[in-house]
């Protein structure tokens, strides 16, 4: 009873708990034996196409390559976003118009525009930066444009008084002030763009040579590999939470936590 | 605690609910003998005996009552899906997409052939020649991966670069209407190896011309698309079964003999008028026959360059009855029909 105790009054040990009880399940109704292979793959042989994908190679180019596009993607867009939100800081005109093609863009989903950014850039690389960046700018200015507009007053001129002018102040008090909104809008933008991603790449199959995960589980799926199907799920779902709950929770610490904007949860 | 216990059987019944609602349309398929005879097609000559066996209502000719569903789906790959889920008891499709599944267990056999025709990788660049002259940058649009476009190519790639993987790199999965009208516009592809209308309608154009075909690939001819049933059709329904089979038979002669009134029949479904439509049914090279050619050439080929595990020992092993008489087995030695399922040496 004192194990039992234990695993479920553990956070960590919970999931963990949570976890193997999904996989018993899993391997459950594999054992059975209802299910062709096909349809539900037992651990083991997704384990070894992970592995195997691994030792190949294939899995770390294919993620390599998912990673460098989303990279790419997320720096154009981060810093097409700021200069869009700078610009719309300055002037009010200008703030009207990045809000209304921001309410006209932000709803329409990165696949959706797939066909119109085939037409224009072709296939390849271009076509999926194009619908990345897409679904990375609109959350981001979005965000980035509320929290500045949300620091408040007093705080600015406090720094105003402090002799704080121009790239000071905004350095040193808006976007500390406005890192929450920030940062939110990062985490939307990530998830968006790694959503847009592998759906992209599953829809028109990029080119054989340079295709990240997503044209890895479309290609499996043509030679019915269900097994490196799920490995490849997997990856995408490791890199999912590595990002959101190592990454991401790790800024957080370092800012809006270490600043005292947040209220540091008890776990 | 109590509470957890609850929840935790309640999910139990949750996932043995779904469970159970997955698994109950196979069963229904295996006790109950099918009056409906689910068909999968996707979109091209190669399927044209199917259309006209429905126009002409050949498959009730041999069973009456027969009910035909048809199911459009779009690649190979999601055939193979359909059928492993049991929504699919008869569908057309290249041998290789058919031997991958076989190759992974689905229990599925060839019931009859469809046809013979020209396959062929098309580029609109007068300085392509030949597969040496494909550049990094120019794309080869194929339907899917292992599909049988895919692996023609990669015979070729064998044969004139040395590795049947030589030219996966610069591959791109398109749909054949896609990539026919991108390579027509000279648009992000170089190349194009695709199957009837296609092929004709872009050699239809000034200026684009064939790389490589499907026979210099292969070494001879081979058939271009397969009838495959499951095995729980054959052995459960056999009577639909012949009646698929008698259906496709008398609608590959009825395109053969009389191919104006076939087009006249198909020009609809394919969207083309009369004229085009009887150009493309008796272009050189097309013949729509029953007995399959080329499977062990497709399996043993398929088996070295890595795509699958492993071949039949026999024909009967991927065949049914009636398509291994068809190609007999001769005493002695093989008979010509027998080795023409091999490539040549």
């Amino acid at each position: 009873m004192h194990i039992l105790k234990k695993v479920t009054e553990n956070k960590i040990l919970r999931q963990v708990f949570f976890i193997a009880l999904l996989l018993g399940v899993w391997q459950y109704f594999v054992s059975t034996g209802k299910y062709s292979q096909l349809i539900l793959p037992d651990l083991g042989s997704i384990w070894k196409a992970l592995v195997d994908s691994i030792a190949s190679g294939e899995m770390g180019e294919r993620t390599g390559y998912s990673l460098y596009l989303i990279g790419k993607a997320l720096a154009i867009g981060t810093v097409l976003a700021l200069f869009l939100t700078a610009l719309a800081m300055l002037s009010s005109f200008i703030a009207d118009f990045v809000k209304t093609i921001t309410t006209i863009f932000n709803p329409l989903p990165g696949v959706a525009l797939l066909p119109i950014a085939l037409l224009w850039f072709g296939i390849g690389e271009m076509s999926i930066i194009l619908i990345l960046v897409h679904s990375i700018i609109w959350p981001l200015i979005l965000n980035t444009y509320t929290g500045f507009s949300s620091v408040s007053r007093t705080q600015l001129e406090v720094g105003r008084n402090l002799g704080l002018r121009g790239l000071k102040l905004v350095s040193s008090v808006m976007v500390p002030s406005a890192f929450p909104y920030i940062l939110t809008g990062f985490k939307i933008a990530w998830s968006n763009s790694w959503r847009s991603l592998v759906a992209a790449e599953m829809i028109f199959g990029a080119s054989g040579g340079q295709g990240g995960l997503g044209w890895m589980i479309y290609q499996k799926r043509f030679f019915l590999q269900t097994p490196y199907v799920f490995a490849a799920l997997f990856v995408i779902i490791l890199i999912g939470i590595l990002v959101e709950n190592v990454i991401f929770a790790q800024i957080e610490k370092w800012t809006i936590q270490r600043w005292g904007m947040v209220v540091q949860k008890e776990n | 605690m109590k509470r957890s216990v609850i929840v935790l059987i309640l999910a139990a019944m949750l996932f043995s609910a779904c469970a159970s609602g997955a698994a109950a349309p196979a069963e229904t398929a295996a006790d109950v003998p099918v009056t409906t005879l689910r068909v999968a097609q996707q979109f091209g000559l190669g399927y044209a005996a199917l259309t006209i066996a429905d126009e002409l209502d050949l498959f009730e000719k041999y069973l009456p009552g027969l009910q035909v569903e048809w199911l459009q789906l779009g690649s190979g790959g999601a055939i193979n899906e359909a059928f492993i889920a049991g929504e699919v008891d008869v569908a057309v499709m290249g041998i290789p997409p058919f031997l991958i599944g076989w190759d992974k267990g689905i229990s599925w056999k060839v019931a009859s052939g469809m046809c013979i025709m020209p396959l062929s990788l098309q580029t609109y660049k007068e300085d392509i020649n030949s597969l040496a002259d494909f550049g990094p940058n120019d794309k080869i649009a194929y339907p899917a991966p292992g599909s049988i476009q895919h692996i023609l190519l990669s015979m070729a790639a064998e044969k004139q670069l040395g590795s049947p993987t030589a030219l996966d790199d610069i591959g791109v999965a398109m749909a054949h209407p896609d990539a026919a009208a991108a390579l027509m516009n000279e648009k992000d592809i170089s190349g194009h190896f695709t199957s009837p209308p296609y092929n004709f309608q872009e050699l239809s154009q000034e200026g684009i011309h064939t790389v490589v075909d499907g026979t210099e690939a292969f070494g001879s001819e081979f058939t271009f698309l397969v009838a495959v049933a499951s095995q729980d059709l054959y052995d459960n329904n056999p009577q639909a079964y012949a009646a698929f089979v008698m259906g496709i038979a008398e609608a590959s002669d009825y395109i053969n003999q009389h191919p104006a009134e076939a087009a006249a029949i198909l020009a609809p479904s394919f969207g083309l008028d009369e004229e085009t439509t009887l150009k493309y049914l008796t272009w050189p090279g097309m013949d729509y026959v029953t007995t399959p050619l080329g499977l062990m050439g497709f399996s043993d080929f398929m088996l070295n360059a890595g795509y699958i595990e492993k071949v039949p020992e026999s024909i009967s092993d991927v065949a049914y009855p009636n398509v291994v008489a068809a190609i007999g087995q001769q005493s002695g030695t093989p008979s010509e029909l027998e080795t023409l399922q091999y490539r040549p040496e």
